[in-house]
């Protein structure tokens, strides 16, 4: 059973992370007043395809000199890291690979062995382009994951659990999402999480006009590829975590309030909406072979919409549609970010993160402790 | 205490994301999907040149006075002519190297007869170097390239 | 290159190739670090080298118009002005005012779409990819018009010794009015998404630091002068064309920081955008050729005359010895003197920064190079 669920959710998140990259092209190219890929399949959405196959095709080129090894194991580490962690991640209610006691440690233990992958691709490279690059990164990311540490142990203490799922539930029995009882801790946490994925405003060590051109100059082919997938991979995990451990996980806005469960048509009103913009889409698309791609699409949407509807699809489709359409607004988020700030120097992000998120993490965990004992039974703490 | 409001709200950064919000509407896309969609061309375009023939007897309106071949800052204009029997000018051949042409017009303005005119097609580009040599007859018929409608 | 090896963190060398994305063109920036703070440069240019200095001995003047254009390629119209009003001189000729008016209408046309231009490629070597795009759109309008006038976008050979070559096309006013009417709200968005932007304040206060006094003796001009505090333009001191006629303010700033220079070249826009409203204004039917003959061969003699182009003071020193080719055309480009600068504004900075001090100072290498 677990093994199945596991196939689902790598083959999900595989797809997921690859249309993330069309995704984030188009959105950046609207944001940027022009269309993004437009040619390869109907509106540009066999691009991801494409890029594939011409990375899979791509002469593997190590440099001579290179620690062959593991030059070979380190784009393997950083995407074996991003991919593990989806294990212990609650997408709903009814569907869940493990729900471990320990869930939070055991994300932010693991997702922090992918920053070996950075220092032993930049150090296998035998060039000293690539190993700055990847000092610099290597640096910048243990430096956040401290920020982003302290700030989720404010979580951790409200929900005195380390559990994804008690988290979760523990936002369901209170009524409010943890963002509404700790927005200083989401906010570091946002702040850190787009650090952690090398995202920008924080993207120096992987910037082209700079001079270092980061640790994954020297790849190429689907090494390369991997890498690239590693840093997706990272970007859903962490939309993900803040997604479950913020913003309530599966639950529906406003879950314990009785009176507003017609939201929980929310998924049918999604998919016939999903399904409306498609076939508006293909009103404006330019020819024939598009056109009924577009068509059927939309309709197909608008159909499963309506399937939805049923009673019991409904229950079960609820919980996975809410955490989707919320992961997917905090990725939608990461894209608008790229596209809007300039980037911040080496020596300014460091400063950002050690002097003001730090700072500000752990004022935020004295005055989370300090405010849950005056509030608790003076034995000890946790509320009832 | 404005001004560190701003700074805690993080105003300023919300104002571009705001603006880059905005653009994302279908009327602020300023794609143009070239081949489909191919751009307006001025009227005073400079493009590839044309040597113009007299629209009722069909005849070339050159005079082969060489004006142009002298204007032409790179003189990569050849213009042939023979004499007929009442000893005026007749053109034979007229040569325009497309590769070295900068396209400033200077051949354009100078030719007394307006025989020789820059048109507004941009689409000029060949398989050779030595395709880019146009005789008298491709400048008289004008480049044929392919259309692409896909 | 260094005899230590890299780790070891005193004066590694470090070469920022011709070949860069971020250089503005071939330009090769030989660093000498002291760890991540720069110490010492080195500029090696000539990669774009083509002579055309020496070609212009072999042209006629108006045969060499066109080279002009391919100096600064991002603003062909302004050298072609400079040129045309170095013969001029030479020739004495007077130009009558619809050509005039005309010439400064496209002039500043083409100081706004050089500022876009170099404020779309500042913003994206600072990682701000986003208003680049923008900018190329306002730049698009223009160049539009450009076309319609005279056939050209880039290239433009828009004007002739003496005056004008082609008059105004049908709708030339009412396309300049939309076009700055549709402009000014633009500008604000720009400076929406920048000005006060924190992240773009922290690249660039503070950040290539020029003093008015090394900017005077480094012999700089243009904004990167007026960005320390120097308030010289030539449009106001040395008033060419009709500039004495028409009213527009030349914006200064006050410590020659990189962020002094950006906001100086924004209200340089705006004030553009001023100066072509009155002359659009201003145009009157009549003549637009002043009397210069068809064959232009000046009397032996030497000028220097110079203009303000977006990028500074663009100079062109002309000597004639009496036949249609000039004896020497000597061309004093901007980006040239003010990349001097480069090296004082640089020192003690840190790598990250020498990108965005290159773009600040605005340089296209079809100018430094000829």
């Amino acid at each position: 059973m677990a093994t199945i669920r596991i196939l689902i959710v790598f083959a999900v998140l595989s797809g997921l992370v690859a249309y993330l990259v069309y995704l984030e092209r188009k959105v950046l190219a609207f944001m940027q007043a022009r269309l993004g890929p437009m040619r390869v399949g109907p509106w540009g959405l066999l691009q991801p395809i494409a890029d594939g196959l011409k990375l899979l095709l791509k002469e593997d080129i190590v440099p001579s000199g290179a620690d062959k090894a593991l030059f070979l194991l380190a784009p393997v580490i950083s995407v074996l890291a991003a991919f593990t962690v989806f294990a212990v991640i609650p997408y709903a209610n009814n569907f869940l690979i493990t729900d471990v006691n320990i869930g939070l440690l055991l994300i932010l233990g693991i997702s922090s062995l992918g920053i070996y992958g950075i220092i032993l691709g930049g150090w296998s490279s035998n060039s000293h382009y690539p190993l700055l690059g990847a000092l610099r990164s290597s640096a910048q990311l243990v430096s956040y994951e401290v920020a982003a540490g302290i700030a989720l142990v404010g979580v951790l203490l409200i929900s005195n659990s380390l559990s994804m799922v008690h988290i979760v539930e523990r936002q369901q029995q209170t009524g409010l999402w943890n963002v509404f009882v700790q927005p200083v801790g989401f906010f570091v946490y946002l702040v850190a999480a787009v650090a952690e994925t090398n995202r920008a405003p924080f993207d120096l060590p992987e910037a082209e006009s700079e001079l270092t051109a980061g640790f994954h100059t020297e790849y190429s082919g689907f090494r390369f590829a991997l890498y690239f997938l590693a840093e997706y991979t990272n970007m859903v995990l962490v939309s993900c975590i803040a997604v479950t451990l913020f913003f309530g996980g599966w639950l529906r806005p406003f879950a314990s309030v009785r009176w507003l469960d017609f939201l929980n048509y929310g998924p049918v009103a999604g998919l016939i909406g999903a399904g409306i913009f498609v076939l508006w889409l293909g009103w404006k698309a330019r020819d024939t072979g598009e056109r009924g791609f577009f068509k059927f699409l939309g309709v197909a949407l608008i159909v499963l919409g309506v399937l939805v509807a049923y009673p019991p699809v409904l229950a079960a489709v609820q919980g996975i549609f809410w955490f989707t359409a919320k992961m997917l607004l905090f990725l939608y988020a990461f894209i608008w970010y790229r596209g809007t700030f300039p980037r911040y120097r080496y020596d300014q992000l460091m400063n950002v993160g050690w002097r003001w998120l730090i700072p500000l993490a752990l004022a935020n965990l004295i005055a989370t402790a300090l405010v849950l004992y005056f509030i608790s039974p003076h034995a000890g703490l946790g509320s009832g | 205490m404005k001004e560190l409001l701003r700074r805690i709200f993080l105003v300023d950064l919300i104002k571009g994301l705001k603006l880059t919000f905005s653009y994302q509407r279908p009327s602020a896309t300023y794609t143009e999907q070239y081949p489909l969609e191919r751009p307006p061309v001025a009227e005073r375009y400079r493009g590839a040149p044309r040597l113009n023939n007299n629209p009722e007897t069909g005849e070339t309106l050159c005079i082969a006075c060489n004006l142009c071949s002298l204007a032409c800052p790179e003189n990569l204009i050849v213009v042939g002519w023979e004499r007929t029997e009442d000893r005026r000018k007749k053109l034979t051949t007229f040569t325009y190297d497309l590769s070295r042409c900068m396209f400033c017009g200077l051949c354009e303005d100078a030719c007394p007869v307006d025989a020789l005119e820059l048109t507004q097609d941009f689409e000029i580009a060949e398989y050779s170097r030595e395709g880019m040599i146009w005789d008298r007859k491709t400048l008289e018929e004008g480049p044929e390239p392919s259309r692409y409608t896909r | 290159m260094p005899e230590a090896t890299f780790l070891d963190a005193n004066e590694l060398v470090i070469n920022m190739g011709p070949q860069h994305p971020a250089t503005h063109g071939v330009l090769r920036v030989i660093l000498k670090l002291d760890g991540e703070k720069v110490v010492g440069t080195e500029c090696v240019i000539g990669y774009l080298h083509r002579g055309v200095e020496k070609i212009a001995e072999n042209r006629t003047y108006q045969q060499f118009a066109p080279y002009v254009d391919r100096m600064d390629y991002v603003a062909a119209v302004t050298n072609g002005m400079g040129y045309c009003e170095a013969v001029e001189k030479l020739l004495g000729a007077e130009i009558p005012p619809r050509a005039q008016y005309t010439r400064m209408a496209l002039a500043e046309l083409q100081r706004i779409a050089s500022h876009l231009l170099w404020l779309g490629t500042h913003a994206l070597d600072l990682g701000a990819m986003t208003p680049v795009f923008y900018t190329f759109r306002e730049r698009e309008e223009i160049l539009k018009i450009f076309e319609s006038y005279c056939g050209a976008r880039l290239t433009t050979h828009a004007f002739r010794i003496g005056g004008l070559q082609y008059d105004l096309y049908d709708n030339f006013e009412r396309d300049c009015r939309k076009f700055c009417d549709y402009f000014l709200p633009k500008i604000d968005e720009y400076e929406e998404l920048l000005t006060t932007n924190r992240i773009w304040l922290s690249r660039t206060k503070n950040v290539g630091v020029l003093s008015a006094e090394d900017a005077v003796g480094l012999g700089s001009t243009g904004p990167v002068l007026r960005g320390s505090g120097v308030r010289w333009d030539v449009r106001k001191a040395q008033p060419y064309e009709a500039y004495d006629k028409v009213e527009f303010e030349v914006p200064t700033g006050e410590r020659g920081d990189t962020y002094d220079r950006y906001l100086v070249r924004v209200q340089e826009m705006r004030q553009s955008v001023r100066i072509i409203r009155q002359c659009v204004e201003r145009i009157e039917p009549g003549p637009i050729f002043g009397k210069v003959g068809k064959v232009i061969k000046p009397p032996v003699g030497e000028v220097y005359h110079s203009i303000e182009a977006p990028k500074g003071e663009l100079g062109y020193f002309v000597v004639s010895d009496g036949t249609v080719t000039p004896y020497r055309v000597r061309v004093r480009p901007p980006s040239f003197v003010n990349l001097q600068a480069f090296d004082t504004m640089v020192r003690g900075h840190l790598v990250a920064d020498v990108v965005a001090i290159i773009g600040t100072i605005d340089i296209v290498l079809g100018e430094v190079d000829r």
